[in-house]
């Protein structure tokens, strides 16, 4: 039977979810997977590793921190946040999101406020200005043993967060484009692939070291090969029916032109940085590097608005990809705004530099050369 | 002339038997208290049946929720599709579609929600508690139906409540009680003898998206199967409507 149908009358809904969600989703992936990637330089102590350490773990800071400001932001009712912590509702990720989140925030904050208390302890030891701050900051002390077991517990609430964040989104069945098995694989894939753009942006801009540059170009390369299959495997199981959650995720979408434009631009946006990164993996840091950061950033910004996009009940597409106006716009430029001044801030009054693997209970700390380790 | 005015004041005739007898049916179920139950332990389980063969798309449903419950502009806590089928060639059919929340009994906008604002109250009726919503909006992806939204002046979690505090007082939710064609009809589902019971019994009825399993309480006489889920149809929305003109008129179904 032929059936046409035309929609006379119909209800728009509006993204409920705003680009704040986007920008939470991203900085915490970023900071998460950042986080996974300083823990083996540190943990093991490495000289060699130590530079790529420093620039994760800096990058797993500032993300960290402007990340629940903006989750925060999302809520309707931010001043009832403290209601997640008394009325913790067991069936829902978000709730367990609420304990992970701080967990997490809190536990990376020490492990970097222990990975530098001997450059804390040695400005404070100096005779200038700021000394009694510093003194201060290292709580008169220079002993960090206690930074590995920090060091685990923070991965594992990274870890934590990659399950709840992934799982969040994906158990929302209502959402075919949110409700495949690939989206917490994806989200912690693309995080690295935001997290290494980063690294690549800030090595270029504070340490001009070639050959950390190659290296972060090659694992980049590596994340982005990442990204390709599982977009391809995703895109197959859904085109051969193979998997039925991702065919009704793909039979959501397909037929709205807007939709291969987004497909071609993600598929460009992984592409491109990933030869870039593999042929000219030095001096090209600042290309690769931002592609990377914009492509984690689309691929969010596509899932959850794209997502809302789709109508439930109603026919075609709503307009949500571009809620922008003034309030998501504000949000975007906000969180990028605190995010910025907390990476000045971080690489103007830290001794970044100088942190170094934990020493052992025994033996006193002492930063490790810093500048030159480069 | 005459035989007009007669013929409409006949059909206002049966739709207030119609309305009389759905209002007697619920505050017979509801008893005095509405909810509670009464001495012989019965609990009444509301539900709804909107019989579409009597629905005319005059929409005064949906302004008497938004009068009823204080619905801000820019929401609708119920309203009526209205869509155009043509089968096979033939002549256009107008086919409406009353939507509201459908007060699941499995709801998967209940589990999501991380505080336990959004519950399931004792007569079957999904509700949120305001003063607990933290308006996270996590209940308003996880409804398969759209029903729910962020209400911009509680900036809570919203939706149809069934009219809570009129069935709780024995009347009948406000759609219902406006229902100009008598499609709309409300009830206690856990009475063998109620209307809707009834209509249930003698109707072959549906429920939107069956295969989301969510056991809903709204159930529709005459529902066309390409309307029980997302409508693949054209949209009565496009973005250029909102970009204003000079856009191709071409590019229907982009409506992102
Ligand atoms: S229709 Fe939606 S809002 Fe209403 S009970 Fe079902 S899932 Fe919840
Ligand atoms: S918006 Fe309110 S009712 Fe909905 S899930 Fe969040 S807290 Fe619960």
């Amino acid at each position: 039977m032929q059936v046409q149908i035309h929609e006379l009358v119909g209800a728009v809904h509006e993204a409920a979810w705003l680009p704040w969600a986007v920008q939470y989703f991203f900085l915490i992936a970023i900071s998460v997977t950042a986080l996974l990637m300083a823990l083996p330089g540190f943990l093991s102590g490495r000289a060699d590793q130590l530079p790529r350490a420093r620039l994760a773990l800096m990058v797993a800071v500032t993300t960290g921190i402007t990340a629940p400001i903006a989750l925060l932001a999302d809520l309707h009712q931010p001043f009832r946040f403290w209601e997640f912590f008394v009325y913790t509702h067991k069936t829902s990720w978000m709730a367990w999101g609420a304990w992970v989140v701080p967990s997490y925030v809190g536990l990376t904050l020490a492990f970097a406020w222990a990975v530098h208390r001997p450059g804390f302890a040695s400005l404070g030891r100096e005779d200038w200005r700021f000394a009694w701050l510093f003194r201060w900051l290292s709580l008169g002390g220079e002993s960090n043993w206690f930074a590995r077991p920090l060091g685990i517990a923070a991965g594992a609430a990274a870890l934590g967060i990659l399950v709840y964040t992934g799982m969040e989104v994906m158990v929302v069945r209502a959402r075919p484009l949110w409700n495949t098995p690939f989206l917490p694989l994806q989200f912690a894939a693309t995080g690295c692939v935001g997290a290494l753009g980063v690294m690549l942006v800030l090595e270029r801009a504070l340490c001009r070291a070639p050959a950390l540059e190659a290296r972060l170009n090659r694992q980049l390369a590596l994340a982005l090969a990442v990204v390709g299959a599982l977009g391809v495997a995703w895109f197959a199981l859904a085109s051969s029916g193979l998997s039925p959650r991702h065919a009704e995720a793909l039979a959501s979408v397909a037929g709205f032109p807007v939709w291969y434009r987004i497909a071609t631009w993600g598929a460009l946006a992984i592409a491109v940085p990933f030869v870039l990164a593999l042929a000219l993996p030095r001096n090209t840091g600042w290309v690769t590097g931002l592609i990377a950061i914009h492509a984690a950033w689309m691929f969010r910004w596509t899932v959850f608005m794209g997502g809302q996009a789709v109508p439930k009940v109603g026919s075609g597409l709503y307009d949500a990809l571009m809620p922008a106006g003034l309030d998501g716009l504000m949000g975007v430029i906000g969180t990028f705004g605190l995010w910025i001044f907390l990476l000045i801030a971080y690489t103007t009054f830290l001794p970044w530099q100088e942190a170094g693997a934990p020493q052992d209970r025994a033996h006193p700390a002492t930063p490790a050369k810093s500048a030159g380790s480069f | 002339m005459d035989a007009t005015r007669r013929g409409f004041l006949g059909a206002v005739g049966r739709v207030t038997i119609g309305a009389a007898a759905s209002v007697a049916g619920a505050s017979q179920s509801a008893g005095a208290a509405g909810a509670a139950p009464d001495d012989s332990g019965h609990r009444p389980h509301w539900g709804m049946v909107v019989d579409l063969r009597k629905c005319i798309g005059c929409q005064a449903c949906t302004v008497a929720c938004i009068m009823e419950n204080d619905v801000p502009e820019d929401a609708f806590r119920t309203h009526v599709s209205v869509y155009e089928l043509v089968k096979d060639g033939q002549d256009p059919a107008m086919v409406m579609l009353p939507r509201l929340c459908n007060h699941c009994d499995n709801p998967p906008c209940l589990p999501v929600c991380p505080v336990e604002a959004t519950f399931k109250a004792e007569n079957g009726e999904v509700l949120v508690d305001a003063s607990k919503c933290v308006g996270c909006a996590y209940c308003v992806q996880a409804c398969p139906y759209d029903a729910r939204f962020i209400n911009h002046e509680t900036q809570t979690a919203d939706k149809c409540t069934f009219c809570f505090h009129r069935t709780s007082v024995g009347l009948l939710p406000a759609c219902v009680e406006t229902c100009v064609g008598g499609a709309r009809n409300f009830g206690d589902l856990n009475d063998p003898d109620s209307e809707v019971s009834r209509m249930l019994r003698d109707n072959e009825v549906s429920v939107l998206r069956p295969e989301m399993h969510t056991n809903p309480n709204v159930y529709y006489i005459g529902l066309d199967d390409v309307l029980d889920g997302r409508v693949a149809g054209e949209a009565a929305y496009h973005a250029e409507m909102v970009a204003g003109p000079g856009h191709d008129a071409a590019q229907h179904g982009e409506g992102l």
